[in-house]
């Protein structure tokens, strides 16, 4: 039980175990009248007093909850089982059934709930047994719709393809497998109803149509209070305030309940702890690259957790020339994607770049201001990201999300935006561009969708472009178009290009130098053939060593990339590596220079270069 | 490739299929979709012990023509036969029964096991479904199969949450395995992994299959993944065979001009093993509304009038079969 | 308009009528489809058996002695020709009855929506831009709190609050607009605030959800790697995109919110529909019931064919 789930839970259990023990509380008759008392206040035996005809009200306020809970849990169980019954069997068969179950359910759709219900108790008459008659029919879609929607998007789950690959028969899928896996929304659903019914019940007893009087109920309350308001409002009072704490604790049960089975729309969202961050450059480090354009040294980003910061990105320098590619490399968890977005200032709320400096034209993008820091973005420095589909917005059109680039950066009209924008499509190589720029991000391919945003990188001329994966989302005969675009650009702007990649063989068709991270840090650089040649830490030989190629069958790494939280003081790479020995693991290693242009983080790097070569 | 494979046209095919085909969609009386053409005229044999690389992009109908072979979804058309009899009906008993015979494994390590069983239950899944295992004790096998995988036998009690990518793919490996399975589809099992979990998990593929004398069938998008452990290779593009045959072979002599254009698109290490680019224009044709005569001649710089009008046969040419009108002239 | 949207546009509407359909035959059948005889059902009000005269007056009225398929096409041809029966009550033609009093809910209901979109969304875009700052918390809490109290409630305790407590305006009743214009609306404040709380909250939560949900995605980073201002990200890449989940929900919130103006006309005393269906549910008069069900329940599938249509002019991915 999740401790999010304790206090609505004893609020609701409170509400239920009073209703449920209403004959054992020795509470007076809630329907004997005693007119002599009419309207009394609280008296003995009667601390909320008399109604209007010298009923107890407590008794009656206990007793109400009693009828409009069952009410209420009989309809939403009846629903449940009919509705998610229906709802799995068509989504598991499909075609006509699926209509008969699923597609048939909407027209109850069409009533306002409130008049189907009316339609029926004028029929049947008023009553507790036509509500929750009423009230399962009108919650059965509900269901259906959960139920049918979950199996859908579960059908599609490998774990049930699997499962029927073993030869499992349809009756044992749907209840072993599907059913646990669809509780979650199936009971956030039962509580929803559950409200929805106290509320509908409530209403059609006001209205006299409802509960029978003079069976207690909260409606009926308040119904007979409204005519003696002016003289006694406390009998208002009582079961408003009743109908409302009920109500207000069973939606409090659905969000948290909600939470709990769909960690996706979780409300509550870490905020960011406020990292004072330090002052950059207090040692005055080497140079490594006085011509270089943008030179990132000892960038650390921290992400406040309740446990402490952690770093996933700790110390990170490289420097990137006028014309030059360098290409960042490192598996998932290395934080090279953080890198990137650090320097551009476009971190996640809960990150932030707590130390290092970001030198670019001279000035320090991690201490300027947002203000200087946004009219440097998508100027001088543009990036372009992974998956071009979520990176464009998808209700604009993208000829006017290129002109949007355009005009950020300077006074052009809209006209010269637009001959800009065309010239920019035609740049990046899209065909019929005319037309092309009226197009929504959905009506491309993938392919066009990443030029698009190449195109909306470039539109200002940058001196550094940042790729982050740009073609991984791609096919490999339109990655190779990609790779040839960003390089024919670069040839033609003379822009400095940093691109951030898992793939090695990528790197070395489009870097001319290579940094290399593991875990947060980075491990080794160079120019990327006397890096791929002749690598100095274990971590680039055993990387080249995994990659698929010639006839030799590839040789994987044991292990895992450690957590943030989790990095050893030692080498962190020494828990997979071959060549480790005791001093790995006793104090940090320091990336130091072996060789001219060329870094590497491990203390045995000499031995290193006496290995055979990497690649042949 | 290993000795023990040396002859792998000898094993008697217990995979026949000729042209397989599949379309989604189309219209009837309760669905107005377009009709997709997923796969067409897919013609194939695997025998025991025998490998078969499947690569294609996105697209292309490769993990389509995966779940048919398995029977998972009906064929709209051609001939399929294993172990020399037609599938029986999806869904009856004896395609239920069938089903320890043939297995799959899943791409993505997130959704192949079930969140809220332990492994080990659900290795013990298929033994006990079929009614294997019981002589021998269920736990007792359940740790044979994650021994089998590199995993430990007390990892069973644990949680799909528990393990990393990597491990979660052996884990469904394993389960593949644990009906003693002839034929085993793995759809891109190693894509969604990092590069060095990946050369691990080859690993242990190149290992089964010299173990096992499986009929495997490996779907990947990725050419150089399948080098090492397929004997043979078949690229689909647009539901359509282009071409099939021996893996050195085809990588080293591509007919196709397809294969070919994508054998240089992938990116290469070493400088020396790369060959000029070869850029197509443009992306792949959406299936919905594929091209007339052969479905690659938009994109195909040798395309001639006939490309654009008749569909290339699947036709033998020097040790392979390959859909392409000019595939002697290009030779 | 090209062709292709015209198609969709008339495979939608097309939808509509036929969701409309189904609901004319649903009403239809209902009264038949029940156990036991119709008339006998309608009269038994009481204990009391009722009397075989009565039954076959009651048969006679509703033509129910006459096969059943003739039935059905009487009251589907009456329908299309604006002819709903008469009551069983007072033989007054339900259509009329319907004319008189549909445009005041209307008018209520109009209200109520602009109150409710006017409050909500800003509120909820403020909350969300602030998120766990004061705003949203008073915000949050004040919209938790106006879901849990159900429609009628809320009618009775402004009434009681301003009405009969601080005697501001008066507990209920309906003034023509034409007579007195200062009181009309007067009178329609308060029913209409009753009415337009849950969609506030409703559309206070879903807003606020929507934006920050809306402010993590990829393009907005996009439009920030572009340099774009603060302003123009939240206007044109946040709240933009935030909208069309907002219209789904309020499509969704129409169903409750006609419900809620139900109960509302009836607390305040607002002479629309709900008086004479009360009224008739209470003396069984199936056709005034009928009539006025199929009138709301036509308003709700137009109401939600709007929203389809608004959701696709906000998102181009659901059109044609």
């Amino acid at each position: 039980m999740n401790r999010k789930l304790v206090m609505p839970g004893l609020w609701i259990g409170t509400i239920l175990v009073v209703a449920v023990a209403a004959p054992v509380l020795g509470l007076p008759d809630p329907v004997k009248q005693d007119i002599a008392r009419r309207l009394a206040g609280p008296m003995l035996g009667s601390p909320l007093g008399r109604d209007e005809f010298g009923r107890d009200v407590l008794s009656r306020l206990i007793w109400g909850a009693r009828t409009s809970l069952a009410v209420a849990f009989a309809s939403a169980f009846i629903a449940a089982a009919v509705g998610t019954a229906l709802g799995m069997i068509g989504a598991w068969k499909r075609g006509w059934v699926e209509w008969m179950t699923v597609r048939s359910m909407d027209v109850v759709l069409c009533f306002p709930p409130i008049l189907l219900a009316l339609l029926v108790v004028t029929l049947l008459g008023p009553g507790a047994g036509t509500l929750i008659l009423v009230l399962s029919i009108l919650y059965i879609p509900g269901f259906v719709r959960v139920a049918y929607g979950e199996v859908l998007s579960m059908r599609a789950n490998d774990y049930v393809e699997a499962v029927r690959a073993l030869g499992a028969p349809t009756s044992r899928i749907l209840l072993r497998t599907v059913l646990p896996n669809i509780a979650g929304p199936l009971l956030v659903q039962v509580s929803l109803c559950v409200a929805a019914a106290i509320v509908l019940e409530s209403g059609l007893s006001f209205l006299g149509l409802g509960v029978v009087p003079p069976s207690p109920s909260w409606g009926l309350m308040i119904r007979g209070a409204r005519t003696t308001m002016a003289q006694a409002p406390w009998l208002l009072l009582w079961p408003c305030g009743a109908l409302t704490l009920t109500i207000l604790g069973m939606n409090l049960f659905c969000d948290r309940l909600r939470d709990v089975v769909d960690p996706r729309t979780t409300s509550v969202r870490s905020r960011p702890r406020l990292i004072d961050r330090l002052v950059p450059g207090l040692l005055p480090g080497h140079d490594p690259a006085r011509d270089a354009v943008l030179a990132v040294d000892g960038l650390t980003v921290g992400i406040a957790t309740p446990r402490g910061v952690v770093k996933p990105v700790e110390g990170v320098g490289f420097h990137v020339r006028e014309g030059e590619t360098l290409a960042i490399v490192g598996e998932s968890g290395s934080g090279k994607s953080l890198t990137a977005t650090a320097i551009l200032g476009l971190l996640p709320p809960v990150a932030q770049a707590i130390e290092g400096t970001a030198r670019f034209a001279g000035r320090d993008l991690l201490s300027l201001d947002e203000e200087a820091r946004r009219r440097l973005r998508g100027g001088e420095l543009a990036m372009v990201f992974q998956d071009p589909m979520s990176s464009l917005n998808p209700v604009y059109r993208v000829g006017d999300q290129l002109v949007e680039a355009i005009r950020a950066h300077g006074s052009v009209s809209p006209e010269q935006a637009r001959a800009r924008a065309l010239e920019l499509f035609r740049k990046v190589g899209i065909a019929d561009p005319d037309r092309r720029l009226d197009a929504f991000p959905h009506e491309m391919s993938g392919g066009m969708r990443q030029r698009v945003m190449i195109a909306m990188a470039i539109a200002n001329n940058p001196r550094v472009l940042i790729a982050d994966e740009p073609t991984t989302a791609l096919d490999v005969t339109v990655q190779a178009q990609i790779l040839t675009l960003l390089k024919d650009l670069q040839t033609d702007n003379g822009m400095a290009l940093v691109f951030i990649t898992h793939s090695l063989s990528v790197v070395a068709e489009i870097a001319d130098r290579v940094c290399v991270m593991y875990a947060g840090q980075v491990v080794e650089d160079g120019p990327v053939g006397a890096v791929f040649h002749q690598p100095r830490h274990p971590y680039t030989r055993a990387l080249l060593a995994a990659t698929p190629e010639g006839d030799e069958l590839p040789t994987g790494i044991g292990g895992v990339v450690p957590l943030p939280q989790e990095f050893p003081t030692g080498c962190r790479f020494a828990e997979r590596c071959g060549f480790a020995i005791d001093t790995c693991r006793a104090a940090p290693v320091a990336l130091r220079e072996v060789d001219e242009g060329r870094r590497a983080r491990c203390i045995r790097s000499d031995e290193m270069a006496r290995l055979p070569e990497a690649v042949a | 490739m290993s000795a023990a494979h040396s002859s792998p046209m000898a094993a008697p095919a217990l995979v026949e299929a000729r042209d397989l085909a599949k379309t989604f969609g189309g219209t009837g009386f309760f669905t107005t979709s377009l009709p997709v053409q997923a796969v067409k005229g897919a013609t194939l044999s695997l025998g025991r012990g025998q490998s078969l690389g499947l690569v294609g992009e996105s697209g292309s109908g490769k993990s389509t023509l995966g779940r048919l072979l398995l029977g998972l979804i009906p064929a709209t058309g051609g001939t399929l036969t294993f172990d020399g009899q037609p599938l029986p009906p999806e869904g009856s008993a004896a395609w239920r029964a069938l089903r320890r015979r043939m297995q799959i494994v899943f791409q993505d390590p997130n959704g192949t096991l079930d969140p809220r069983r332990t492994v080990g239950s659900q290795i013990a899944d298929g033994p006990a479904l079929h009614g294997l295992g019981r002589s021998a004790g269920t736990s007792d096998r359940v740790a044979d199969l994650l021994a089998l995988v590199g995993l430990e036998a007390r990892m069973a009690q644990r949680f799909p949450h528990e393990f990393s990518g990597g491990q979660r793919q052996r884990i469904g490996i394993a389960r593949a395995l644990s009906t003693d399975p002839d034929f085993l589809v793995a759809d891109e099992p190693v894509s969604a992994l990092d590069v060095s979990v990946q050369a691990q998990v080859l690993r242990l593929f190149h290992g089964l299959r010299e173990k096992l004398d499986l009929a495997l069938l490996f779907i990947s998008h990725d050419l150089p993944v399948v080098r090492h452990l397929c004997d043979r290779v078949m690229v689909m593009y647009l539901g359509r065979v282009m071409e099939e045959g021996p893996t050195r072979a085809l990588f080293e002599v591509p007919a196709h001009p397809y294969t070919r254009a994508l054998l240089s698109a992938t990116p290469r290490l070493d400088p020396a093993h790369r060959v000029t680019r070869i850029i197509l224009p443009g992306d792949p044709p959406s299936p919905v509304k594929p091209p007339s005569g052969c479905v690659f001649h938009t994109r195909c710089a040798h395309a001639t009038e006939v490309c654009r009008t008749e569909i290339p046969a699947l036709r033998p040419l020097a040790g392979r079969t390959v859909a392409c009108h000019h595939a002697e002239a290009l030779a | 308009m090209n062709g292709k949207a015209a198609k969709w546009l008339a495979r939608r509407i097309g939808g509509s009528l036929l969701l409309a359909f189904l609901v004319v035959t649903i009403v239809f059948f209902t009264l038949h489809l029940v156990p036991g005889d119709p008339a006998v059902l309608l009269l038994s009000t009481g204990g009391a058996a009722p009397s075989q005269e009565q039954v076959m007056r009651l048969r006679d009225k509703l033509g129910l002695d006459r096969p059943l398929i003739e039935q059905y096409w009487t009251f589907l041809s009456g329908i299309v020709q604006g002819d709903l029966g008469k009551s069983l009550q007072d033989d007054y033609p339900v259509a009329s009855e319907i004319a008189l009093r549909l445009p005041r809910t209307l008018e209520l209901i109009f209200a109520a929506v602009i109150i409710g979109l006017a409050v909500g969304f800003p509120s909820g875009v403020k909350a969300a831009f602030g998120h766990g700052g004061w705003f949203d918390r008073i915000a949050s809490g004040t919209a938790a709190l106006l879901m849990a109290i159900p429609v009628f409630v809320v009618g009775t305790l402004l009434v009681l609050a301003f009405a009969v407590q601080l005697r501001w305006m008066p507990a209920g009743g309906f003034t023509p607009f034409s007579q007195d214009p200062v009181k009309h609306l007067t009178l329609l404040t308060l029913p209409a605030l009753a009415i337009a709380k849950g969609l506030a909250a409703t559309v206070f939560r879903m807003t606020k959800a929507s934006v920050l949900d809306v402010m993590t995605r990829d393009h907005v980073r996009t439009a920030r790697a572009k340099g774009l201002t603060p302003r123009r990200i939240t206007m044109r890449h946040v709240v933009r995109n935030a909208l069309s989940p907002v219209v789904t929900v309020v499509g969704l919130q129409i169903g409750t919110l006609l419900g809620g103006t139900v109960l509302v006309e009836y607390v305040f005393n607002w002479p629309g529909l709900s008086s004479p269906l009360i009224k008739a549910v209470e003396g069984r008069d199936y056709p005034m019931v009928a009539g006025i069900v199929l009138t709301i329940s036509g308003l709700f599938l137009l109401i939600n064919l709007i929203m389809d249509l608004l959701y696709a002019v906000l998102d181009p991915r659901v059109r044609p």
